[in-house]
């Protein structure tokens, strides 16, 4: 009687080194992303960069999130965390207006499953005097907030979401930060 | 007791194909995989279906046409010894299913490891070019080397793993494509639209085509086809070479991801210099690797049909024409409209002739060589019908000449247009 023959051994542990690589590629490396902190200390009052030229500055008790942060000369992206709030901004050239901007805010918002956008658009301007429009939408046990801006050829998305709880309680700071939006001069 | 020359084996590029059945532990192990792939690429495929369906419609139609002319061309790289129909799917639906599945959660891995261990701006300006093709290329990789445990006997020669790589390559590229398309539709947030998918086709499709995956993949096949077929040289050699191939894969990938040369500006002239500076040197080198790769496959098998001194089966004048794409596609033109596919039948069947001789000179053929032999006279005789008596290029004429000007005046036009009209002139 023949067993396993020496060849089909080989093929078969061949086999399983390609599928443990790709778990490894699959598995290993985002468990081993998710085991490292993400979060860096930031300073709140102080202009962070985001890209663009577009700076903001972060509220008290932010915690900059490496992950979602990218800046760039001509677009970028930040990702704060207040606790168990994302509070992100991101940044990139835009020719429509702030109207069409809220809306394809919007629609990517109450794409997601069980995501309603709530309430009335209302307008908002930073200090810098940047004009925009905010509103708000919920799902299940979460809230959430967004503001459009739109100046010199550039999007300024915000997005803030997280548990109704903590959402209320971190909200003030997270709008005062919003209003110190600025962007460069186009000059 | 096989019979091996050295002429034909030991010093080649090329060993004869033997047909044998596939390896069966890895085939279920693979088989398994794809299944695990398909099922990861089905829940992104219908989240976006669920949500833009017409544009989801749209894009698969576009980039599977797409595809068409990059398979037809790809496998007709390797005409006198054609790879299986079988093999060659499971390397495109590798790469469709299997190395996305896994390169999509690896490189955000890779690539916020980058921003933790460095800084979110490292991870911005070179994120893309670093993590996207470490983790893509050791994907792919692994589907040639999915294939050789499969069906290790098909791989039999350098051009063998470029035809591999290239189909693994292929099958990534349609799959990202179509997903990059569908992001965009997301991004513009104006519901179910098209314009994002046309967008994406022009530019990841048409401009940046030619030098993506399918050209990494067969960069990456030529080295693993090395490894595998040049057992005359030395262990360090070979894993040199292999190393060498995939390692030229990476960097190609980077130096197409890298933000290098971005600072020459968003002008159409801009993105046409960026454009033949990172894909150009990639595309010259790989067009030389499957140049040698084929000729030397080519002087092997066409070296066989030389030796039966036959003209009923191969004149002397059809020997060079076969051993060249470039001048077996003449002779089929030359044929005019009516001969066109009767010469390719010749071509092919002198093609499987060739491939069962070298079988039948390591005593693993079937004892077809007859039957070719006899399918190779049948198509002669098809062809002295129409008034023809070989398969030959004629010489290039002016027409010939002009056209190739025009053609090439045209696609640089097409290319001008879509870049102006992606924002660029």
């Amino acid at each position: 009687m023949s067993g396993v023959t020496r060849r089909q051994l080989t093929n078969l542990l061949g086999a399983l080194a390609v599928a443990g690589v790709l778990a490894g590629l699959t598995f290993g490396l985002p468990a081993i992303d998710d085991a490292l902190p993400a979060g860096r200390p930031v300073r709140a009052d102080e202009p962070y960069p985001i890209g663009a030229g577009v700076t903001v500055e972060p509220p008290h008790g932010a915690v900059l999130d490496v992950t979602g942060t990218r800046p760039g000369n001509n677009q970028g992206s930040v990702l704060f965390r207040l606790g168990l709030v994302r509070y992100s901004i991101v940044v990139r050239p835009f020719d429509g207006t702030v109207a069409a901007a809220a809306i394809g805010l919007q629609q990517r918002i109450t794409q997601t499953a069980g995501y309603q956008v709530t309430g009335a658009q209302l307008t908002i301007t930073t200090h810098s005097g940047i004009a925009g429009l905010q509103g708000a939408y919920a799902a299940p046990g979460r809230g959430g907030r967004y503001a459009v801006f739109v100046s010199d050829g550039y999007l300024i998305e915000v997005t803030v979401s997280g548990a109704d709880l903590d959402l209320g309680r971190t909200l003030p700071a997270i709008e005062a930060s919003t209003r110190t939006l600025t962007a460069a001069d186009p000059a | 007791m096989t019979e091996r020359s050295e002429g034909h084996e030991g010093m080649s590029d090329v060993r004869p194909a033997r047909p044998a059945p596939p390896r069966r532990p890895a085939l279920w192990i693979v088989l398994g995989l794809l299944a695990a792939g398909a099922v990861r690429m089905g829940f992104v495929g219908a989240r976006f279906a669920g949500s833009y369906p017409i544009a989801t419609l749209t894009a698969v139609l576009l980039f599977a046409l797409l595809a068409v002319p990059f398979w037809v061309f790809v496998s007709e790289l390797d005409f006198l010894e054609r790879e299986p129909m079988p093999l060659l799917v499971v390397a495109f639906a590798w790469g469709g299913l299997v190395a996305t599945a896994a390169s999509i959660p690896g490189s955000a891995a890779l690539e916020d490891l980058i921003a933790k261990l460095g800084s979110p701006h490292l991870a911005a300006d070179w994120g893309a070019a670093l993590a996207a093709p470490t983790v893509e290329e050791i994907a792919k990789t692994l589907g040639i080397v999915a294939i050789v445990l499969i069906a290790r006997d098909q791989v039999n020669s350098v051009l063998d793993g470029v035809v591999y790589g290239a189909m693994v390559g292929l099958g990534f590229q349609i799959v990202e494509d179509i997903v990059f398309a569908l992001g965009a539709v997301a991004l513009a947030g104006q519901g179910d639209h098209v314009q994002p998918v046309i967008a994406t086709f022009l530019l990841r499709g048409f401009l940046s085509g030619v030098w993506s995956h399918t050209l990494f993949g067969a960069f990456a096949g030529a080295g693993v086809g090395y490894l595998l077929v040049r057992t005359d040289r030395p262990h360090r050699a070979r894993a040199g070479m292999a190393v060498l191939g995939i390692g030229g894969a990476w960097a190609s990938h980077v130096l197409w991801n890298s933000p290098l040369f971005d600072g020459l500006g968003n002008g159409g002239l801009a993105l046409l210099l960026v454009l033949l500076i990172k894909g150009l040197p990639p595309l010259v080198g790989i067009v030389w690797l499957v140049r040698r790769a084929h000729d030397r496959e080519a002087a092997y098998y066409v070296g066989h049909l030389a030796r039966l001194n036959d003209p009923e089966l191969i004149t002397a004048r059809e020997l060079p024409v076969l051993a060249s794409g470039s001048r077996r596609a003449a002779a089929r033109w030359n044929a005019g409209a009516r001969g066109y596919l009767t010469v390719r039948r010749l071509q092919r069947a002198q093609a499987r002739l060739a491939v069962e001789m070298s079988r039948a000179s390591c005593a693993v053929s079937d004892g077809s060589v007859g039957l070719r032999a006899q399918d190779v006279r049948e198509q002669r005789t098809a062809l002295a019908a129409l008034g023809l008596r070989e398969a030959t290029a004629a010489p290039r004429s002016w027409r010939q000449t002009a056209s190739t000007v025009a053609t090439t005046v045209v696609a640089v036009a097409v290319l001008w247009v879509a870049l102006a009209s992606l924002g660029g002139a």
